[in-house]
């Protein structure tokens, strides 16, 4: 599929964690997944990265509002590098232009990013017919902690024409580590899909993982 | 919290510090036709542009004793077009030759939602107001007639009354920091808009 100037691409997202197969590291696990959507006969198109910042309200600013320290979160997503998105779970998403970054810069005597919680997955985009898998890593700082994978379906853009065949899809590679239908089409099962809703999923993947134990480093080979 | 004066610091960040130069003034609403006119005879050949924005500006009040200002814009005859954030720092202070108001600015376009995720932020709205007016253009410099109605029903943009009889009047270029000849280029130009209206450097701070 070659992309013919800024396309606006949208499809259905699933975005879910791939946990590591037993006795393996995470990368081998990653080079499974990729050997199987190479076998399938899915074609290498170019990398992605989405990442996620953390910022939390600044005590100063706590008291006056009377409200407890919420988590703000602050994305990017190479399948829309002109944007940057920010939420709050359970929150609205705000999609806005990359210009955003540079305001979180002046709002910092306001917001506190947690520089430590600074997460991101990477990794290889595969083309199999109208199915776009993205298998990455994520990882904290050095540590590799997880794997995410997503996977979307371009010609459809509402969740509930689409979900079965998407969820058909993924088990045909991820078998029984496929996840149930994102909590982010709830009761919205109708309505436009958009890239806030595949940005909801990434941030409660990364919420997930920050979570978990660190995986260990794989045994020397 | 400001940032700190960034005139002298074109890049912070690995980001363009972008810097307003503004000028102001008014004119009573009977003149408004000759300055129509005079400024479709100076600047762009374009097609005469309208516009009727809604404006809220959001305050974020902190421990610092000047709250947090920003101004969420959306166009009110222009359905689909983005809502509009703009941050706009303290005046730089100092130069007195330099002929315009100089100021921080950062402009995100953003999607609907904005006034809900600026409350969610913490950020309270303060006021809002519409505005309704002309848009010409010249180069790189903007410029703007326009009347501000105050709004009577918190949300209702329908019912809206003048605030004034008459028009406020603005030359403003956004350009990246450091480049001062740009108020030079805004000052022959104000030059070419008298007597119909003066424009001048008005400090807000001087006006409270």
């Amino acid at each position: 599929m070659s992309e013919l100037g800024p396309v606006c691409r949208q499809g259905l997202d699933g975005v879910s964690q791939m946990p590591v197969a037993e006795g393996k590291s995470v990368q081998q696990t990653v080079e499974l997944l990729t050997r199987k959507l190479e076998m399938l006969g899915a074609e290498k198109q170019g990398t992605f990265c989405v990442d996620c910042e953390t910022y939390h309200t600044a005590a100063s600013t706590l008291g006056s509002q009377g409200q407890a320290g919420k988590l703000m979160y602050v994305m990017h997503n190479s399948e829309y590098p002109l944007s940057c998105f920010a939420l709050f779970e359970n929150g609205p998403c705000l999609v806005a232009d990359t210009n955003f970054d540079v305001l979180m810069v002046k709002l910092k005597g306001f917001f506190q990013s947690a520089k430590a919680s600074k997460i991101e997955t990477r990794g290889t985009r595969y083309q199999y017919c109208d199915f776009l898998v993205k298998v990455g890593t994520v990882t904290m700082g050095p540590s590799a902690r997880g794997i995410s994978v997503e996977v979307e379906y371009g010609p459809c853009v509402v969740a509930s024409d689409c979900w079965s065949l998407l969820l058909e899809f993924l088990q045909s590679f991820l078998g029984s580590h496929t996840p149930g239908a994102p909590a982010v089409f709830g009761n919205r099962h109708d309505a436009v899909y958009s890239p806030a809703d595949t940005m909801v999923q990434y941030m409660e993947l990364f919420n997930k993982i920050r979570k978990q134990q660190q995986v260990p480093v794989a045994g020397i080979r | 919290m400001e940032a700190p004066p960034v005139t002298m610091m074109p890049v912070t960040g690995g980001t363009i510090n972008m810097m307003e130069y503004l000028l102001q003034g008014s004119v009573l609403d009977h003149s408004l036709e000759s300055l129509i006119h005079r400024l479709r005879g100076l600047c762009d050949n374009m097609e005469p542009e309208t516009f009727v924005d809604h404006e809220l500006v959001f305050l974020l009040k902190g421990q610092q004793a000047s709250p947090f200002v920003l101004r969420a814009r959306r166009s009110l005859d222009r359905a689909g077009a983005p809502w509009h954030l703009r941050y706009l720092g303290q005046p730089e202070m100092g130069d007195k030759n330099r002929h315009a108001l100089v100021r921080n600015c950062v402009d995100i376009a953003t999607s609907e939602n904005l006034t809900d995720f600026l409350m969610e932020m913490g950020f309270r709205m303060d006021h809002e107001f519409v505005a309704r007016g002309h848009l010409f253009r010249k180069g790189i410099m903007k410029i703007v007639v326009y009347k501000i109605f105050r709004i009577l029903v918190p949300g209702n943009t329908d019912n809206t009354e003048a605030l004034s009889l008459s028009y406020l009047v603005e030359l403003s270029v956004v350009a990246p920091a450091g480049q001062d000849m740009v108020s030079d280029d805004m000052r022959n130009f104000a030059e070419q808009l008298k007597p119909l209206v003066h424009l001048e450097k008005i400090d807000p701070k001087r006006l409270m």
